[in-house]
């Protein structure tokens, strides 16, 4: 007897449907923990700097303008020069930085792939000065001396 | 009538050259992925080109290393006008964890202008695909402004 060792195979991947992903038309979440487009709080970043300190690459820009009531910081992630390593949102205390789901990063203008937060840093509010005068001596006839 | 056949012809279909510059090999695995039949960039006519001479979009990796300057340049010198050129990650637009080595002496825009440019390390491949994508509707109005000229 003649045998046909693929014809199942065969007819299956004919009537099955193809394994290419419908992409453009139908967009696919990324998985779980994927690390994409960068996002900035600035409402929590407290320019502590460890964000700048861990990224190989040198992907955080930080500019600091004096103000009368404190600084005015700029965080600039430049998401065309950064590696999606996720240290710099490993390593914030606060939590400021984010890595969404967003993979879509594409951009005919530069700038476009540039994630910037600003927020005003205030002046830390002065202390009571101690006052210059000595405490008050001990008294000297007391019974246990 | 010709002309007009194959000017409808070579806008469906893109033809793309990639030239690696130097690159971790991240990003091309992922252009190869891109038009494998799993995401089968090939649906919309992108073709991958044997030369530069036949090709309608350049696709840039790598951080563009010494050794690669001078044949990248060259490389892109015989591209025909119109083209259009997409960095394909951190790496051509900035040189991501290389820059400042002495081996290294991009990133890309210096040598040429960077039309689109996909971020990513390595960019997903749908990302990809978004970035071809944008790239042919650019090389239609590349054209359509040479022919009216
Ligand atoms: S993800 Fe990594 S490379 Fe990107 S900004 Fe954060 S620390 Fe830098
Ligand atoms: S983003 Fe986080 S780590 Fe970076 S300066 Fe702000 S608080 Fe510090």
């Amino acid at each position: 007897m003649i045998r046909f060792p693929y014809v199942r195979e065969a007819l299956t991947q004919v009537f099955s449907k193809p394994s290419t992903e419908k992409y453009p038309f139908v967009k696919k979440e990324a998985p779980e923990n994927y690390r994409g487009r960068i996002k900035f709080h600035p409402d929590r970043c407290i320019n502590c700097g460890m964000c700048i300190r861990v990224c190989s690459p040198g992907a955080i820009v930080r500019t600091v303008e004096k103000q009368e009531d404190g600084d005015l910081v700029t965080m600039e992630f430049h998401m065309d020069s950064c590696t999606f390593c996720q240290m710099c949102a490993d390593f914030c205390t606060k939590n400021s930085i984010e890595l969404t789901k967003d993979y879509e990063m594409v951009a005919s203008d530069p700038k476009d792939l540039i994630e910037s937060g600003t927020f005003l840093k205030k002046k830390p509010v002065p202390k009571k000065p101690i006052s210059d005068e000595l405490p008050p001596a001990p008294k000297v006839d007391d019974p246990e001396m | 009538m010709f002309k007009k056949l194959i000017d409808n012809s070579t806008a469906k279909s893109p033809w793309i050259y990639h030239i690696n510059a130097g690159s971790c090999n991240g990003c091309d695995i992922e252009l190869v992925a891109v038009l494998t039949p799993r995401y089968d960039a090939e649906r919309f006519g992108f073709k991958l080109a044997g030369t530069p001479r036949h090709a309608d979009i350049v696709v840039v990796s790598g951080p563009v290393t010494s050794q690669s300057k001078e044949r990248l340049i060259r490389t892109l010198e015989q591209v025909p006008e119109p083209r259009v050129i997409v960095s394909l990650g951190s790496c051509p637009r900035s040189c991501n964890v290389f820059k400042g080595s002495y081996s290294v002496e991009g990133p890309l825009d210096k040598f040429c202008h960077v039309d689109i440019s996909v971020a990513g390390c390595a960019p997903k491949p749908e990302a990809i695909v978004l970035g071809l994508a944008q790239a042919a509707q650019l090389l239609k109005q590349k054209r359509e402004e040479a022919a009216q000229k």
